[in-house]
């Protein structure tokens, strides 16, 4: 502490970002539990957890975080198996297919899937001449509901467990498997007794990331739900459609507690019981799975979701080229000059610019909270860590609420002489402070730091300390070595937290539905106000031109971080 | 306190609050004294945790000391920063910046001084001429060997002149034909710059080697502190002797005292050993004997030992004896000159009486 204190640069640092954290994670969440802690807010909780209505919700929200969770850390478990254990054809490709659904705008899966799959849908209707799965009338089965809805959030989130399960799969030591060979054992038992239980912490790991982002998402329900409503849609037809913030926070806390439930497990349980030995360089390659039947059903459901997926972008693709995709397939360039000449055209650059102001400061951010973290002592150390990534363990409408209530007005101190002095302008709502652009950046930044932190943390921990001691020792201020060693040393840890920034805040919805204001446009929320009004077109064009802009973001922040020094080479050989 | 002290530790402790299950405070360093002498080299030895990196690093300002006071030269540094102490450390693990070349690792601290480029890169040249690096200033780090690394490193601080030089453990990470090349080439180079180091290490082959004087540190605090001739015959505490070298102790009696002069019955003999401080009649005392002043000979008249184990290592052979009551080790330098014995064989055990050292219980 003394060291902290010593340094006023170090210090500074420190209280400047306790006090970002504070503000902008803590005191939100601190307003929308106060907000559902009234009289009339906790006669609403007893409501709620007792009316039939309100506890279908509830369930409906579990039961589609579980189903996701289960669904995605399957197909995430037999990706990663078939790319670390099996011999298939075009594994480098099947493996970029998966990674494609890393940036998918809201609603563009949902919204393909609809027109692929729902009842007037190209495929259901067109091809198999039905409008319902199965049933029909009351009875019908179709995409819409829980199925649909498992479906497209269990796509666009098992990459998260695909690499995690991956990098563990090719760390597991091959000789432990190779050892259970030598004694006799067979393929299945070793995969039962061996190989599954090693990878316990990461499927763990992997099935509550996946449980809480599927709780918490807000636009797939909202156009695929259907009848089926969940925590988040309801919470947003709260606010959107009654204003009534007392029932939002009431319903946030409600569906805060899970997030945090599995959070805690999370960050306490799973964290301390990997088994894993990761020896840095496994020695040999893992052993290949040969069983015919096994390795063809295994390769078949890979190529049958890559099938999908490519489906999936590729209806996006088309859709945003021709005027109604399935109805009338004329090419057209009116969904694209509706996005980049007419109203869309404020929008795209208002995200681009807020996302491009939002990405460097999550990304040094992250570093910096990951360097005092790891590398400094203080009291309070784990719960600033704690508090970063609730950033990201706190369902996104929640933080909008909290927003609202926070900051829709002026943070004023009065002082006895003098008035008022402002603290904090309004940041939300009507005339808000630069048309509120200050809180959606900020609520982009608390979003995409717990990535950069992670990242940051994790590389941090594997770099000997000694290297910051001695550049101290020669000299050097916490600042200029935080400058000249700490960041270069952990660039790829910066280079990923900056594109996940970049590529989060592009396509986030749920937490910044409430802040958009006419002054600010967000093309998330467009692209949703498109689909409501069934014009995919425009939808879909919105969406081209979103993973655009995130590839070609991508592609200059490695010309520009990424390169040059070649930092992560010169790590690897080690010195 | 005159000014031909470079560093003073008076009464330094750190304790640390253990992580973890008990909040209980460690004394990781107790209340350790300590004047270096300008160009002294002076060592800091014991075993693993007994606090030598935390005073080490309690030197070079990474850790404050939880009471206590280090002066420079006169000027107390207590509460001065690490990276305004006139001090360079070398690690164990080297820690060179892995992106940058050698080069540009000397030159890192001269850059943050502001010299001008022309005198960085005369200075650089100048110092990779000094640790036989020269021509290697574009490589990296990881395209060096282990000794080369450390040599870079050890570079890095000699270029900055600093008034204090610290080591911790910077060999250990070499293998054994490389750690005593390198041993004397810093032995050497301290010979040559004259710059005062404190050096840290758990070898007491280096630490006897290297040091002016070596500090055997143990729990915490200090045991005893010396030249290595003086540790290594004068031991005060058991520890100590058991630590530096090898040592049998045998237990034995202050037969007679004259000053500090105490006779004592040792294997048979009857012998007159000085002895500071000095013992009382009657008083049980230890007797250290350093293997290599044990002597073998077929003699019956001597005390007589039988052999459990002989071992042949070339330059010496070494062997275990049983006197009955004690176990001891024998260690014959010159094997050329005597007879070799074997297992099982009984023989006579003699030394010289300058060669035992007394220590009160
Ligand atoms: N930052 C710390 N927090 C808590 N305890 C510490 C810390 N640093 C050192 N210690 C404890 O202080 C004691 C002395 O540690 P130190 O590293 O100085 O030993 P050492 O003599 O250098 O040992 P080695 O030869 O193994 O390097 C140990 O018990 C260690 O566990
Ligand atoms: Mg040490």
């Amino acid at each position: 502490m003394r060291r902290i204190v010593q340094d006023p640069v170090l210090a500074t640092a420190l209280i400047l970002v306790v006090l970002f954290i504070f503000l902008a994670i803590i005191l939100p969440l601190i307003y929308t539990i106060r907000e559902s802690a009234s009289a009339e807010g906790l006669a609403l909780f007893q409501r709620y957890l007792t009316e039939s209505v309100y506890q279908r919700i509830i369930l409906n929200t579990l039961a589609m975080g579980v189903m996701v969770a289960t669904l995605g850390t399957l197909l995430g478990f037999i990706f990663a198996y078939v790319q670390v254990k099996v011999k298939a054809p075009f594994k480098r490709l099947l493996h970029f297919i998966a990674l494609v659904p890393i940036i998918s705008p809201p609603f563009a899966l949902a919204s393909a899937l609809i027109l692929l799959f729902g009842r007037n849908g190209m495929i259901l209707r067109g091809i198999f001449g039905t409008r319902c799965f199965w049933g029909e009338g009351r009875s019908c089965n179709d995409i819409y509901g829980l199925d649909g809805l498992t479906i497209v959030l269990s796509l666009s989130l098992f990459t998260v467990a695909y690499l995690n399960l991956k990098g563990m799969m090719q760390a597991l030591d091959p000789a432990l498997e190779e050892a259970a060979t030598d004694m006799g054992a067979n393929k299945w038992h070793i995969f039962r007794t061996v190989t599954v239980p090693m990878l316990i912490p990461g499927i763990a790991g992997s099935f509550l990331l996946l449980f809480v982002e599927a709780i918490a998402d807000l636009g797939n329900p909202l156009i695929l739900g259907g009848d089926y409503e969940v925590l988040a849609t309801r919470i947003y037809v709260s606010i959107i459609g009654l204003y009534d913030t007392k029932a939002a926070a009431v319903l946030s806390v409600i569906l805060l507690l899970p997030s945090l439930t599995v959070y805690l497990v999370q960050r306490y349980w799973i964290s301390r019981t990997s088994v894993i030995s990761i020896t840095g360089k496994p020695a040999g390659t893992p052993q290949q799975i040969t069983h015919p039947f096994v390795r063809w059903s295994l390769v078949a459901i890979v190529l049958a979701v890559c099938f999908l997926i490519v489906l999936i972008y590729g209806t996006i693709f088309v859709g945003a080229f021709v005027r109604v995709i399935g109805v009338n397939n004329d090419f057209t360039l009116q969904n694209f000059d509706f996005v980049i000449n007419g109203i869309g055209s404020e929008a795209m650059t208002d995200t681009t610019t807020l996302s491009a102001f939002a990405t460097p400061i999550a990304g040094l951010l992250g570093m910096l909270i990951a360097f005092l973290v790891i590398r400094k002592t203080f009291p309070g150390r784990a719960a600033l860590d704690f508090a970063t990534m609730l950033g990201i363990a706190v369902p996104g409408t929640i933080f909008g609420i909290g927003y609202i209530l926070a900051f829709n007005n002026p943070i004023e101190l009065t002082l006895p002489g003098i008035g008022n002095i402002t603290l904090l302008p309004k940041l939300t709502g009507g005339r808000a402070f630069l048309g509120g652009a200050l809180a959606i950046v900020v609520v982009y930044i608390v979003r995409s730091v717990p990535a950069a932190l992670r990242s940051g943390t994790a590389l941090l921990s594997q770099i000997d300390p000694a290297i910051e001691d001695a550049s101290i020792s020669l000299g050097a201020d916490n600042a200029y070595t935080f400058r000249k060693i700490t960041l270069p040393l952990i660039r790829p840890a910066f280079l990923s937290g900056l594109i996940y920034a970049f590529a989060r805040s592009m396509t986030t919805i749920s937490a910044i539905v409430f802040l958009t204001t006419p002054q600010t446009k967000i093309m998330t929320a467009q692209i949703l106000n498109e689909v409501e009004n069934g014009r995919f077109g425009n939808a879909f064009a919105y969406c081209v031109i979103l993973i655009g802009i995130v590839l070609v973001a991508i592609a200059i922040l490695y010309l520009t971080v990424g390169s040059s020094s070649g930092a992560e080479r010169t790590l690897e050989g080690g010195a | 306190m005159s000014n031909q002290h470079s560093l003073v530790l008076e009464n330094i402790s750190k304790a640390f609050t253990q992580r973890g299950g008990t909040l209980a405070r460690v004394n990781a360093v107790d209340n350790v004294s300590l004047a270096i002498d300008k160009g002294e080299f002076i060592t800091l030895l014991g075993p693993s945790g007994c606090g030598k990196t935390t005073t080490l690093r309690l030197i070079a300002g990474f850790e404050t000391p939880t009471t206590g006071r280090l002066l420079l030269e006169g000027k107390d540094i207590t509460q001065q920063p690490p990276n305004k102490r006139d001090m360079a450390m070398v690690f164990q693990s080297y820690a060179l910046f892995p992106h940058m070349s050698v080069f540009e690792n000397i030159a890192y601290g001269l850059h943050i001084r502001k010299l001008p480029r022309t005198v960085i890169q005369q200075k650089v040249e100048g110092v990779l001429d000094l640790i036989g690096l020269q021509g290697l200033g574009n490589r990296r780090p990881n395209q060096l060997s282990g000794g080369q690394q450390q040599r870079v490193a050890l570079a890095r601080c000699l270029v900055m002149e600093p008034r204090v030089l610290l080591f911790d453990e910077p060999l250990s990470n070499l293998d054994a034909k490389l750690r005593v090349q390198m041993r004397s080439e810093i032995h050497s180079l301290h010979k040559r710059l004259n710059i005062t180091s404190v050096y840290v290490t758990h070898d007491q082959v280096e630490a006897m080697a290297m040091s002016d004087r070596i500090v055997v540190m143990n729990s915490g605090h200090i045991e005893q502190i010396g030249r290595p001739k003086d540790i290594y015959r004068r031991p005060i505490s058991r520890f100590v002797a058991g630590f530096i070298g090898r040592a049998n102790f045998i237990d034995t009696m202050a037969e007679a005292v004259n000053d500090d002069l105490v006779t004592v019955l040792l294997l048979g003999k009857t012998l007159t050993v000085t002895m500071m401080p000095t013992a009382k009649v009657g008083d049980k005392l230890t007797a250290v004997l350093r293997p290599e002043g044990l002597e073998l000979r077929a003699d019956a008249t001597l005390k007589q030992v039988v052999i459990s184990q002989a071992m042949y290592l070339g330059s010496e052979v070494e062997y275990i004896v049983s006197t009955g009551e004690e176990t001891l080790i024998v260690i014959d330098n010159d094997p050329r000159a005597s007879h070799i014995f074997n297992e099982g064989e009984t023989v006579g055990i003699d030394f010289a009486a300058e060669t035992v050292h007394l220590l009160s219980n």
